[in-house]
């Protein structure tokens, strides 16, 4: 099947590429590993008229780990993060997202800032992102603004994003010692799948053996974007960490879902709500493992 | 030690090399000057009456060449079995399915024939239409076709035995029922063509086919050619499994626009297409009745099954047949009763893959059999085994295993997976399961009726006695039917296989009914054997006349000529050849051995080209009831598996683990081809039992039409793999040998199922076994018996459902 006619740019600098966006708008797509936005367009289900190349912009492929934040630049590939030690050594659930998107010969095209920019709700890279308390910077020809993660999402294949602006880099801050993350992806088979659910849960703990001080649970595939699971949060803080408050924070959260379910869909609203409970509770212990150093 | 010098061994596959570095080449690879670029205008509307269709817009758009419609067809009917031929290359009068076929565009570049294609003005009138079997069959249902009232293709109602009086006997009469989703065969390669008709009037056409020889048959009665005006050639196909085994409306509708224009057309299916085409496994509803004596003897089956068949006849008729009479072997079965109806839907067509079928109804029953020893508290195997036919015996049904490894199959997997030690003994959440399967090894029939050779082969002696050439119209799909051929005349002609060189899937090569039913191996085998002993025979005869030796003290063995009693002096002989090759690197030291190569030479001098000749038909087969020849088979392949798995129970995941599967196939001609056959069945039914369905909307549009979404398996879903070949030596079949490509799918869905009952102690009677289906079955399962735990004690349970 053959693309739709479009203009390609392969501007050398991000400079450069927002003077592009800003002057084509909506009649631009941008390309950055293009293994969602290829097949959109062969499906003719998009015919942009520009189409506009950032992955050999040097500047948007950096790792920078400062201390206290680590910056990936949005042409970062996820085989790119799935081979970081560094990154496996502090964000592990993040390495474990990267791990469950599409196969390795998509890995190895597909960028963190796609993942995040196309907007899909079972995308792998948001939620443990979310999870992290990540942050985005978008820039535009005037400059930059740096948004949270939890306020970028809009709705299925819509941000906050405006049509003049590139995302370039995400921030994650360090987390702090004593806290912990996890992610669980659940398809039907073990390799370039589409979620059914994900969920990745964050929990940092009061010192060793201490309450949680903070909990983020983010979960995807139950609503149109990545959500929170808010009430389930709230329910861990200041307690102490067990088998039962865990239970707890999955009924939570499940109480919480909304999911939509039917005939035609990958599965349905009452399993799906199940599998809130269960991948939330398996996050969390997961989380609590790494928090108490009990993970390899 | 084996006998046999070329087969038997794990020989190189011919292709290999140019497959694997991209110099293979396969239809779409094929470019001819001048060459147009078809499109096929395809039905939105699962069931629409045609009132007008208006192709001037399409006509005067720049780059077009032709636009075709039935007009241009005309309405000559075809399909698969001439006793239900229901489609016409274009539709006249309604559409029957959403991607029906209204008409086709020739342009001058794809983009130009695809936007000619939309600018095709079709008037509907939209229709009510069926999806299910049960809309289909209720009063008053639209009818697809007038002919066939309630929309039944076709009925089967055969009994063997008495079932009614063999069940007053029994102890036990177990009732289960098992449905699956219809399936896509998921070839890597759509289905392609190319179609050149030139200015003397002969019809070339390249294709992407598994059975050249009636595509041949198709297109000269679609299109009123004679049948030696067409010639269909078969380059490398990626893959068939079933839904290529039979003439295409792209194939069709290619050749008529080349036709049309006198030009070459190059037509293809894109990803899509292949689902709206369809022709794959169909949806069963089964349901069966088995009674047993507490010892565990099989007494009887009675056994009921629908078929959601899609729009058009396809293979439908054959594969309601199969459902039933595959059921016969390879246990005792003294009495079987069999209704099955294959019915029509405002869907694609159904038609054969993998197995054809009998791949659900085997999982159904092997299933229920492993309920039956549960509750005779038998162990799976030793009811199997207390069951099992051997050589020599004949089903009710009239099929007679000429050869049945069956129990050394079972043996060999239960003995190989530590069976003993594991089953009833596995922690919550693991399970192990077994089931046995058996398929023909070539259907005993051709698809039309007809005493024609089911294959023919010709060997040709290159003229310096050096090569010979193999000739043969059957189709390599990817399954190593060359590199089997080639081996099995290297074999019979007593030579290496590096001196062989062989052709194939080219109907100019002669009759070969193609690849489908397993048939390959045991039939073009025989043919392939024959003509290779033909050759040896000349060269031999020929060889006889010049040194005065008898026939029967000579035999050529890799390569060179056996003298079984006193050696001749055959140096006059050598002298001659040399003569001949003055100049030559290769010629003969004057103290080695007389070579074929120098033996055939001899013989062309002789007698001109030396051509051997072979060809196969079976012997009559089979019952006399009606349907009987669905089932017949010269020979019939067997197997067993154990599978080993665990269930996640908190989402209902499956994870296989391990399979180990023993396949009889008689003789393994080339055993690593046996092996790949059996990993390929296994990766097949490992998919259709856990992933794969094919998904329609409220209108019956495919909504997974891709791979995507379409699940197959992929590498990092395959398990352990042990694959054990057993070799019963076939009598029917060349050197011993009988099939191994479809057989082997037969017990992977039912030993995934009852390992599956194994790990979890919930029967799951739906397919695909996504974690969803699991994880609900586990959850009512837990809800039954708590609410049972509740009224008895007032305790509530924990732990596995499976204590």
């Amino acid at each position: 099947m053959s693309l739709p006619e479009f203009d390609f740019h392969a501007p050398g600098t991000v400079d450069e590429a927002c003077r592009m966006v800003a002057e084509y708008g909506d009649k631009a797509k941008i390309f950055a590993g293009g293994t969602d936005l290829m097949l959109d367009m062969r499906r003719k289900r998009i015919s942009p008229e520009h189409v506009i190349s950032i992955p050999q912009i040097e500047e948007l492929k950096t790792i920078d780990q400062a201390p206290g934040l680590l910056k990936i630049g949005a042409c970062v590939t996820v085989s790119r993060i799935v081979k970081s030690k560094e990154i496996g050594a502090k964000w592990g659930a993040l390495c474990a997202g990267g791990k469950a998107l599409g196969s390795c010969l998509v890995r190895n095209l597909a960028t963190v800032g796609g993942n995040l920019a196309s907007a899909r709700p079972a995308a792998d890279m948001p939620p443990p992102l979310m999870a992290y308390g990540a942050s985005l910077v978008l820039k535009n020809t005037s400059g930059e603004r740096v948004v949270s993660l939890d306020d970028f999402f809009k709705g299925t294949g819509v941000t906050v994003m405006t049509p003049d602006e590139i995302l370039t880099e995400i921030r994650i801050p360090e987390p702090p010692a004593h806290s912990g993350a996890g992610y669980f992806n659940l398809g039907i088979r073990n390799a370039c799948d589409i979620n059914i659910l994900n969920v990745a849960s964050y929990i940092a703990l009061d010192g060793p053996g201490g309450a949680v001080k903070s909990a983020r649970i983010v979960m995807g595939c139950v609503a149109p974007t990545h959500v929170r699971a808010l009430a389930a949060e709230s329910l861990l803080i200041g307690e102490k960490p067990s088998e039962a408050l865990f239970q707890s924070a999955g009924e939570a959260a499940m109480k919480a879902a909304t999911p939509r379910g039917s005939a035609y869909s990958r599965a349905s609203a009452e399993y799906k709500k199940d599998m809130v409970k269960e991948l939330t509770v398996r996050t969390l212990t997961m989380a609590y493992r790494e928090a108490m150093g009990l993970t390899a | 030690m084996s006998e046999y010098d070329v087969i038997n061994t794990r020989a190189a596959r011919v292709d290999a090399s140019d497959k694997v570095r991209g110099r293979a080449v396969y239809v779409d690879d094929i470019k001819m000057p001048g060459m147009l670029y078809g499109a096929l205008l395809q039905s939105p509307l699962a069931h629409g009456e045609l009132l007008n269709i208006d192709t001037s817009a399409a006509e005067r758009l720049p780059g077009v060449k032709s636009v075709v419609t039935y007009k241009e067809a005309g309405l000559v009917k075809y399909g698969v079995s001439p006793a239900r031929y229901d489609e016409t290359l274009f539709c006249h009068d309604k559409v029957r399915h959403v991607g029906d076929n209204i008409a086709a565009v020739a342009a001058t570049d794809l983009d130009t024939a695809l936007e000619a294609v939309s600018l095709i003005k079709v008037e509907y009138r939209e229709l009510p239409a069926v999806f299910t079997v049960e809309e289909a069959m209720a009063e008053g249902a639209p009818a697809l076709h007038a002919a066939y009232p309630r929309n039944i293709t076709a009925e089967v109602h055969d009994e063997f035995g008495d079932v009614a009086a063999a069940f007053k006997k029994c102890d036990l009469i177990k009732t289960s029922s098992l449905v699956n989703k219809r399936q896509d065969a998921a070839f890597i390669e759509p289905q392609g063509c190319l179609a050149s008709y030139d200015f003397s009037g002969n019809l070339t056409v390249y294709s992407s086919t598994q059975v050249p020889h009636y595509l041949q048959r198709i297109i000269a009665m679609v299109l009123g050619l004679p049948v030696g005006k067409v010639r269909v050639i078969k380059p490398y196909v990626g893959g068939g499994f079933g839904p290529k085994a039979g003439a295409s409306h792209l194939e069709l509708a290619a050749c008529l626009l080349s036709m049309k224009t006198g030009k070459p057309v190059k037509m293809n299916f894109d990803r899509q297409q292949v689902f709206m085409h369809g022709r794959a496994r169909h949806q069963f509803f089964h349901t069966m009745t088995t009674g047993v004596k507490k010892d565990g003897a099989i007494m009887a089956l009675e056994h009921k099954c629908y078929l959601n068949g899609g729009a058009y006849s396809s293979f439908g008729i054959a594969t309601v047949y199969y459902a039933g009479s595959l059921l016969g072997g390879p246990y005792k079965l003294p009495n079987m009763k069999y209704d099955g109806y294959r019915v029509f839907t405002n869907l694609p067509a159904c038609g054969a893959q993998r197995g054809h079928g009998g791949v659900i109804a085997r999982a159904c029953w092997e299933q229920q059999l492993d309920m039956i020893a549960e509750e005779l508290g038998m162990d799976p195997i030793e009811l199997r085994l207390k069951n099992m036919m051997k050589a020599g015996d004949v089903t009710c049904n009239f099929l007679d295993m000429s050869s049945l490894g069956m129990k050394e199959c079972v043996e060999a997997v239960r003995d190989r997976s530590g069976w003993k030690e594991k089953k009833g003994k596995l922690p919550p959440g693991k399970g192990i399961g077994m089931s046995c399967g058996f398929f023909v090894s070539g259907a005993g029939y051709p698809i039309y009726r007809s005493d024609t050779f089911h294959g023919t082969v010709i060997i040709k002696l290159t003229e310096d006695g050096g090569t010979a050439l193999v000739y043969t119209a059957s189709a390599e799909i990817g399954q190593g039917s060359d590199t089997t051929f080639a081996m099995i005349a290297a074999e019979a002609m007593g030579i290496p296989l590096e001196c062989v060189r062989l052709e194939s899937g080219d109907t100019d090569f002669g009759v070969d009914l193609g690849a489908y039913s397993s048939r390959q191996t045991l039939m073009t085998g025989l043919a392939t054997k024959e003509a290779g002993e033909d050759i040896k025979r000349q060269v031999l005869e020929v060889l006889s006349e010049e040194l005065h030796v008898p026939i029967e003290d000579m035999d050529i063995k890799k390569g060179f000529i056996v003298f079984r009693k006193e050696k001749p002096d055959f140096s006059a002989l050598r002298t001659r050849y040399i003569k001949e090759h003055r100049g030559w690197t290769d010629n003969p030291g004057m103290d080695e051995e007389l070579s074929f190569k120098e033996a055939s030479r001899i013989a062309f001098l002789s007698r001109g080209s030396i051509v051997g000749k072979g060809k196969y038909k079976p012997p009559e087969l089979g019952g006399t009831h009606k349907g009987a020849a669905v089932g017949t088979s010269p020979a019939y392949g067997c197997s067993a598996q154990v599978v080993e798995l665990s269930v996640d129970e908190g989402t209902g995941k499956i994870n296989i683990e391990k399979m180990t599967d023993a396949h009889d196939c008689g003789l393994a001609i080339n055993r690593t081809s046996v092996e790949g056959q059996m990993n390929g069945s296994l990766s097949m039914g490992l998919g259709e039992a856990l992933f794969e369905e094919v998904k329609f909307d409220d209108k019956g549009r495919v909504l997974n039409d891709d791979l995507a979404e379409y699940k197959i398996t992929r590498a990092l879903d395959m398990p352990a793999i042990e694959p054990i070949i057993i070799e019963s030596k076939e009598p029917n079949g060349p050197f011993g040998a009988k099939e191994v490509g479809e057989g082997a799918i037969m017990p992977a869905i039912p030993a995934i199922l009852n390992a599956v009952y194994d790990a979890i102690g919930v029967r799951i009677f739906e397919l695909p076994m996504k974690p969803e289906r699991v994880y609900m079955a586990i959850k009512e399962y837990r809800r039954k018996k708590e609410e049972a735990l509740r009224s008895s004690e007032g305790k509530a349970p924990g732990g596995s459902a499976k204590k």
